[in-house]
């Protein structure tokens, strides 16, 4: 702005110079015309192009920033649950792990090392948590690692490395995963909320332009009998034309903000949400028929898991809680994610009951069984769902805030010319009438 | 031009200048500070130092702990008398014990077949084979060594059989059968250990399991060795080989299995408790006690015991003549 400002510095100063002599005179009200115009005119153009620089930086952060961490730090919570889970699974199948169960434990930690590197590079929003999640990592696989080689050599020390890896999981690495996701969805909503904060300096200072201009244009006009004064009249049009492209392009940008929280963002919590319920509860299923005969505890866990996610009768919970307001894409997902739960309930009821009714290796089969009806095949379908209406909620997120940035396209340059046409405009329209009294 | 690389050089030097500066300032207030504790976690569940119950001093309000129920004549498999503990159990087609998965050779769940077994479980399935003429008719439901009592009390299983020293203060809670087997507690160290008893390890940590007699014995020590106690005996086994114990002390039979699996450890120094094994029931099921009893005082002299023995625990040398049963009426 001080490119703007400094070749018109010498006419302001002399304005001012000869504003008390002159100022009872019409030379004198025409050059405090012009001194109200040029700074309500830079004022304007100063809060428009700098307010827009600031909101085209926080979308850029929601883009670039936020919004991936955000991605990056839920996939991480995600791969270090679904990692438990699967261990504890792969464990209850006896002798050496599935090649699906080892594939899919390779993957989470692969996953969750990789997600942990990019939000420990860009400096994640808690870095207490991203400390302990990278020192503890390490220490959890080796445990399991370890766990493994006792397995594979028949011996019951295996299992009890197996509790030591999943209670450091669960009591150090999951909360720290939490603590994490959560500091980098509160970052994401302020940028959101910054970007999205109405030009209150802008629009006032704007409209106070506008009306100056207009008053000095009645004025002149009966001062002078000379209808319009072309200099102030395209002061005001660019005025308008500013005024106009700040508030639109303001309103598309909060517009598409919106957008991308409710049909993105708050999606993604949701759901994500319920899969970590989902995967948590599966934990809790797997970890029953370790502890055989021993695993009340963890069948409670199991059960008020369900009912966090979908009440007692099936309807509630938080996935019954997400129809409210509920998009038709968000209707199909949850829709399906609820027929599923209700799938895996009835299955978990059987295994429970053959457990119960000491029919072990057969409440086994099923909980971990590939086929048709089995725990494991109604876990699954429900976890892919879940994953795939977070994809798609990510990705609208993501467009969102694409669109968002594409609304500040041209806005500062575009508001800059804007303010030198209200400036030289009004200058010379002014200084015209002015020089008439000379 | 010129100018605006000079510009760029002073910004790029400023910004390295920014970027050392917060470097040091991470570096000298966050590394010493770092709360994060090296080494491996502890088990879930570890009390350190453990909590030892009250002593109960020599309690022998129960006069000869291992006098049990004398037995009658075994009846035959499927034909169990009306309204007997047996009969209910038949009717209900499975015998529910309790036992533990993780104490190797005694009570341990294979890894590789998911199959529960060892000595304590191949009593029960001798009880098993004596009601329904099958020793597979069992649910195994696993326990800690500090529910063997409780899950009795509540007669969520019908036996326990869990490397279970039989006492008078025990018999308070439960009642046992007759002793199957003799153990002694001993100390179990890592190979490059000097210690060879108790009195070596004064002040360093020695483990066992939680509401085992073992903890007392520990606790009981004039050398003071600091008692930690935790759900498993393989979690004894994981903290000694993180050297986060120093020795483990408990009776010899689980030592036994804890070293087979760590060939870097030994068993060392004598026995210096007498820890006498029996299965464990509700105290209102005499009737069961003492079917137990006749199902032990055959199987000690039809030489299935020293084939069970053989099985298992020859680790600890050839198989000695079966505990001798001690009846009260």
């Amino acid at each position: 702005m001080t490119a703007l400002a400094s070749p018109r510095t010498p006419v302001l100063a002399s304005a001012r110079r000869g504003l008390s002599a002159r100022a009872g005179s019409t030379p004198g009200r025409l050059t405090g015309l012009l001194v109200v115009a040029l700074l309500l005119g830079l004022g304007f153009g100063v809060a428009a192009v700098s307010g827009v620089l600031q909101r085209s930086g926080l979308v850029d952060d929601v883009r670039t920033r936020s919004g991936p961490l955000t991605v990056q730090s839920q996939q991480l919570y995600r791969a270090l649950s679904d990692a438990d889970a699967t261990a504890a699974t792969a464990f209850l199948s006896g002798g050496i792990e599935t090649p699906a169960a080892s594939r899919r434990y390779q993957k989470d930690i692969a996953a969750a090392s990789k997600a942990l590197a990019t939000t420990a590079g860009s400096g994640g929003a808690d870095a207490d948590a991203v400390e302990q999640l990278t020192t503890q990592l390490p220490v959890y696989t080796g445990l399991v690692e370890t766990a493994r080689v006792y397995n594979r050599q028949g011996l019951p020390l295996g299992a009890a490395y197996l509790r030591e890896a999943s209670g450091l999981m669960r009591e150090k690495l999951l909360p720290a995963a939490q603590r994490l996701y959560r500091a980098e969805t509160a970052q994401l909503a302020d940028d959101r909320d910054g970007a999205a904060l109405f030009p209150f300096v802008a629009v006032p200072l704007g409209l106070l332009l506008l009306a100056g201009l207009v008053v000095g244009q009645v004025w002149l006009t009966r001062r002078t009998n000379r209808l319009v004064n072309p200099g102030l009249l395209a002061a005001s049009v660019a005025a308008v034309l500013g005024l106009l492209w700040l508030t639109v392009s303001w309103g598309a940008l909060a517009a598409d903000l919106r957008d991308g929280e409710t049909h993105g963002s708050a999606q993604v919590q949701t759901f994500a949400q319920a899969r970590l319920l989902a995967l948590q509860a599966r934990a809790d299923e797997s970890l029953t028929l370790v502890a055989r005969g021993n695993g009340a505890s963890f069948e409670r866990d199991f059960q008020r898991r369900m009912t966090d996610l979908v009440g007692r009768d099936g309807k509630g919970g938080l996935l019954g809680a997400a129809y409210d307001g509920a998009d038709a894409d968000m209707r199909r997902a949850l829709d399906g994610a609820v027929a599923d739960v209700a799938a895996w309930r009835g299955a978990h009821r059987q295994v429970r009951a053959l457990d119960d009714g000491g029919r072990y290796p057969e409440a086994v089969d099923l909980a971990i069984g590939a086929e048709k009806g089995s725990a494991a095949t109604a876990f699954g379908a429900l976890d892919d769902r879940l994953g795939g209406a977070i994809d798609a909620a990510n990705g609208r997120s993501g467009r969102a805030a694409d669109a968002a940035d594409g609304t500040q396209t041209g806005a500062a340059v575009g508001l800059g010319l804007l303010t030198v046409v209200v400036v030289v405009g009004a200058a010379v329209g002014i200084q015209r009438r002015a020089a008439e009294y000379r | 031009m010129n100018g605006r690389v000079t510009v760029r050089r002073i910004v790029a030097a400023l910004g390295v200048a920014a970027l050392l500066a917060a470097a040091a300032g991470c570096g000298s207030t966050e590394l010493p500070t770092s709360r994060q504790a090296a080494g491996p976690p502890r088990p879930a569940g570890v009390q350190d130092p453990a909590k030892v119950p009250a002593a109960p001093g020599d309690d022998t309000s129960c006069g000869d702990p291992l006098a049990s129920y004398r037995p009658g004549s075994l009846p035959s498999p499927g034909h169990m008398p009306a309204g007997s503990t047996m009969e209910r159990i038949r009717k209900r087609g499975r015998l529910v014990v309790g036992v533990d998965q993780n104490t190797y050779l005694f009570g341990f769940r294979d890894p590789a077949t998911n199959k529960i077994q060892g000595f304590d479980v191949d009593m029960l399935r001798e009880v098993s084979r004596a009601i329904f003429g099958d020793p597979d008719r069992i649910q195994y439901k696993t326990i800690t060594s500090a529910q063997r009592i409780p899950v009795l009390q509540k007669h969520d299983v019908d036996l326990v059989a869990d490397v279970m020293t039989i006492n008078c203060e025990r018999w308070k809670d439960v009642a046992f059968s007759t002793d199957y087997f003799d153990a002694g507690q001993r100390v179990l160290v890592l190979k490059d250990s000097t210690a060879t008893k108790l009195g070596d390890l004064g002040g360093r940590k020695v483990c066992a399991a939680k509401g085992s007699t073992s903890i007392r014995a520990i606790a009981a020590d004039p050398a003071k060795p600091v008692p930690v106690a935790v759900d498993d005996w393989t979690d004894c086994l994981v903290m000694l080989q993180q050297r986060q114990v120093a020795a483990i002390s408990t009776d010899n039979a689980i030592l036994a299995g804890l070293a087979k699996q760590d060939p870097n450890t030994k068993v060392v120094g004598p026995r210096f408790t007498s820890e006498p094994y029996g299965i464990a029931a509700n105290s209102a099921d005499t009737d069961l006690v003492r079917f137990v009893n006749g199902v032990l005082a055959k199987i000690r002299g039809d030489g299935t015991w020293k084939s069970i023995y053989d099985r298992w625990l020859t680790v600890l040398g050839p198989a000695p003549s079966p505990p001798a049963a001690r009846y009260r009426d």
